[in-house]
């Protein structure tokens, strides 16, 4: 096999253009900003759980790709959102990550909004006499939002179509396991990570790297999954089997701990274009996000969640199913972190030139059909198409 | 009765032997009743949270496996200070406070994760063994993670 020089190398991969991407997505400023503004300022993100909202004016705060973010539930009961600046001089409103208040007061100068975003106090107003002033202009910035299956989530834009649009059906296969009981999250956890956030996002769409975890390798059967694509990129898959005894000493899964919906030794994911996944593996529900922070950081956050009111033991159980995975020293999460860092390594400096995202396998095993989907559809949202953004010949 | 010295030693020695990898003689520092848990709390999520729990038997089948996975590149340094040594019969409770640097392929270190371990030392046999550890992390984001325990 003949290597290459340096003009076959930097040729388009012999593929359809739909099946390879250019590494300029990941590192180029460019492209970066739009992201922002014609992806994650259009697009439906997850906020947080609705188990993180359980009182009345409780409030979590949150860094969605550059725009910082108050979540809080209202007296009415309602959750609402808004940009975390303050309308004064533009200082960071709330700096807990969490907590409950009947009214967001700025450190600043002390001007106060209450729950429905309304400006109800500013000290001193007199002053304001002279320029006309008034408290009901000075709102904060509400940003939509709406809840489905407990999963409260934003969208930036005030023209975007409604979450239900948005989702489409994407979220049915899933929809046993999120509403058959109720949920609340156990485990939160965000790392920031030396990697443009697709480099993330693919970890959780490209079935095929399962080759790289020693713990898949030897648990999971590939061979019987079936991806579904949805429209919007969203995607799913379902069908694989999990063999956990074959790992270290670990035990096969007690069904009578499974999900509604899904076996214990079942697994069954689901991907919201573009940064939400859900990944199901029979006991035990890890939701996972990213977000980017520029071209070569992101910041991706972790839940897992367990069933409310569940017994000590069980809830015991299902994080310990959870902290295989993805807790501290869990055997997979480490290795995809290291996984976008490998690829950031090429792509962040321009040595890599494509990616090839041709698998064929009629939706099913390690098919990249899920890759594909996403790029279309970041392709549609931006304007360019992901193998050549810069249409250069 | 062991001195403060022998205490203090078996947590030096444990860590020696968590950042050189050598799981053999780790496992050697712990009593075959040996609890292990990692916990953080989520300000996030307002919980108190355990990130990882091994007795015994687990946590040597999850050291056995490390060398397989594919982990960040470089080591990790422990640097432990043990502050309280307590005594309750032939039971010797310790806190420590630790600092993990982490160096990476081409030898630049930075900090990984800080807390506090909290140790039971069992102090009835003929040298003192780890009976139980608690690792509680003040650290929150983990960059790219470990497949070790801390
Ligand atoms: S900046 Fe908030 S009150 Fe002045
Ligand atoms: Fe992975």
């Amino acid at each position: 096999m003949p290597s290459r020089d340096t003009e076959t190398w930097q040729r388009a991969p012999a593929v359809p253009d739909t099946h390879y991407v250019s590494g300029l997505v990941y590192s180029d400023p460019e492209i970066f900003e739009e992201e922002r503004s014609k992806i994650f300022g259009k697009v439906w993100a997850l906020a947080c759980h609705e188990s993180e909202l359980p009182k009345k004016f409780d409030f979590r705060t949150i860094d969605y790709a550059g725009t910082p973010i108050i979540v809080t539930r209202g007296g009415d009961g309602r959750v609402r959102s808004f940009v975390n600046v303050c309308s004064h001089r533009g200082a960071k409103l709330v700096n807990e990550v969490s907590g409950n208040t009947r009214r967001f007061i700025c450190f600043y100068h002390q001007w106060a909004y209450d729950s429905e975003g309304a400006c109800v106090g500013i000290p001193q107003p007199d002053a304001y006499n002279e320029t006309g002033l008034r408290a009901e202009d000075c709102g904060l910035r509400e940003v939509r939002t709406d809840s489905k299956y407990g999963l409260i989530f934003i969208n930036l834009s005030d023209e975007a179509p409604t979450l239900n649009e948005f989702i489409g059906d994407a979220l049915e296969p899933l929809s046993p396991m999120l509403t058959g009981t109720e949920l609340e999250v156990f485990h939160y956890q965000r790392s920031e990570i030396n990697a443009n956030w697709k480099a993330w996002m693919e970890t959780n769409l490209d079935t095929y790297h399962g080759l790289m975890h020693v713990l898949l390798r030897k648990t999971q059967v590939n061979s019987s999954r079936e991806i579904t694509l949805f429209l919007g990129g969203h995607a799913a898959t379902g069908g694989s089997g999990q063999k956990y005894g074959d790992y270290g000493n670990w035990a096969a899964r007690e069904e009578s701990l499974a999900l509604p919906g899904i076996g214990a030794n079942e697994m069954k994911n689901g991907d919201l274009f573009p940064n939400f996944t859900i990944l199901c593996r029979g006991t035990v529900i890890r939701i996972d996000t990213v977000t980017p922070i520029s071209p070569h950081r992101l910041l991706v956050e972790c839940r897992g969640l367990g069933v409310k009111g569940e017994s000590e033991s069980d809830r015991h159980q299902r994080i310990e199913h959870h902290n295989q995975y993805w807790g501290f020293a869990g055997r997979n999460w480490p290795e995809d972190a290291v996984a976008a860092e490998r690829c950031e390594a090429t792509f962040g400096s321009g040595a890599a030139r494509h990616q090839i995202i041709a698998r064929e396998e009629n939706l099913r095993g390690n098919d990249d059909g899920m890759l594909r989907g996403f790029y279309a559809e970041w392709s549609r949202m931006m304007g360019r198409p992901a193998n050549n953004p810069f249409n250069r010949s | 009765m062991f001195s403060d010295q022998a205490i203090r030693e078996v947590i030096y020695r444990a860590c020696l032997a968590l950042d050189a990898e050598e799981f053999e003689t780790f496992m050697a520092l712990c009593s075959p009743d040996f609890n292990y848990r990692l916990t953080v709390f989520s300000p996030e999520i307002r919980k108190d949270m355990t990130w990882l729990e091994q007795d015994y038997a687990g946590m040597k089948a999850l050291l056995e496996m490390v060398p397989q996975h594919m982990t960040r590149p470089g080591s990790l340094k422990r640097h432990v200070s043990v502050y309280l040594i307590d005594r309750d019969g032939e039971t010797a409770t310790v806190t420590s406070s630790f600092i993990v640097i982490a160096t990476d392929g081409n030898g630049k270190s930075s900090v990984f994760v800080t807390g506090n371990y909290y140790d039971d030392i069992d102090c009835s046999g003929d040298q003192p063994l780890l009976r139980s550890r608690r690792a509680h992390l003040e650290t929150r984001d983990l960059g790219t993670g470990t497949h070790m325990p801390i």
